[in-house]
């Protein structure tokens, strides 16, 4: 109960430095990858780092910036930048597992596909904002990480040798789990702060998998060299 | 049985493994060790070459050649790590 108390008293501090915490692993993905991208140019680590700066875009815009620029900045623009950074890197990050079949030309952050997936995020947060409610986001993310989480486990399946494949396909699905909650939380739940605790920590396992996999791999790329 | 297609990613690290055990290779030497069409031979060889893996060298009897760079090294390097982390996560 005094968790509680203590966590419901000071949820802007904990808002802030969930923000950040989730920034910092997403732009240290970000960065860690940066120059597997340089030297390969492979799409799929193009959609990858995408997702993760997106994503790093969206938390840090909602939970750093949303806390302490409002109201001083309309917080309804906060949630739309957030929604819409939020659905581009769902979009990335399922596109980086399918890309093959897609792929058609040279790519950059601009391209056809990622055009398309600007526009529907976009739209996504528009229609959010003007209906008020974020559910429009909550489905697309459903759909997205389910369809990712069933990749992620033929990936697995196909590939077993690569350790790392069943945490991937484990942080997929935690984050699949996350957005169900998140949207009985707020249907059902009317936005319970502390069911929202709970979502942000499985948000944060996510976010922390995905490092884990990405710094030990790179690690053992530098012990090697 | 057909042979496998390589992934692009496989064309690239073979050109370069090429590259660096044959000191200033020739065009042709090369293309055919590529086993690469003579189009996809020279869109491969113009992008390794316009992103800095690769240089076309002239000697003093104006031969070409091809030569690494120090980007291409570091691919040769790194290749076997960006493998393993396309495919962790299956990208």
């Amino acid at each position: 109960m005094e968790i509680q108390n203590f966590i419901l008293g000071n949820s802007e501090l904990f808002r802030i430095i969930y923000g950040l915490v989730i920034g910092l692993i997403c732009m240290t993905i970000f960065l860690k990858t940066d120059k597997f991208f340089k030297l390969s140019f492979h799409e799929g680590i193009r959609y990858f780092r995408n997702a993760f700066f997106f994503y790093g875009l969206a938390f840090i815009v909602r939970y750093f910036l949303g806390v302490l620029l409002v109201p001083s900045v309309d917080y309804l623009i906060i949630l739309i930048l957030f929604e819409y950074f939020i659905v581009l890197a769902g979009f990335s990050l399922f596109y980086s597992l399918i890309w093959k079949r897609f792929h058609f030309s040279n790519s950059s952050v601009f391209n056809s596909k990622m055009i398309f997936f600007h526009i529907i995020a976009l739209t996504i947060a528009l229609l959010d904002a003007f209906f008020i409610i974020g559910n429009f986001m909550f489905y697309s993310q459903i759909i997205i990480f389910s369809c990712a989480s069933i990749i992620a486990y033929k990936n697995y399946t196909k590939n077993k040798k690569q350790k790392f494949s069943k945490f991937y396909f484990i942080a997929m699905f935690l984050e699949l789990f996350a957005w169900i909650f998140n949207l009985i939380t707020v249907s059902i739940f009317e936005h319970n702060p502390l069911l929202l605790f709970n979502i942000g920590i499985i948000n944060v396992i996510f976010f922390l998998l995905i490092l884990c996999g990405v710094l030990k791999i790179t690690k053992n790329g530098c012990k090697k060299t | 049985m057909a042979a496998k297609k390589r992934e692009r990613l496989e064309v690239i690290r073979d050109i370069i493994l090429t590259i660096s055990r044959n000191r200033g290779i020739k065009p042709t030497r090369l293309l055919y060790a590529s086993n690469l069409s003579p189009q996809m031979f020279k869109e491969y060889i113009s992008e390794l070459i316009e992103k800095k893996f690769i240089t076309l060298e002239i000697d003093k009897k104006e031969k070409k050649f091809f030569t690494l760079t120090k980007k291409g090294q570091d691919f040769i390097q790194e290749y076997k790590v960006i493998e393993n982390f396309i495919e962790s996560f299956g990208l």
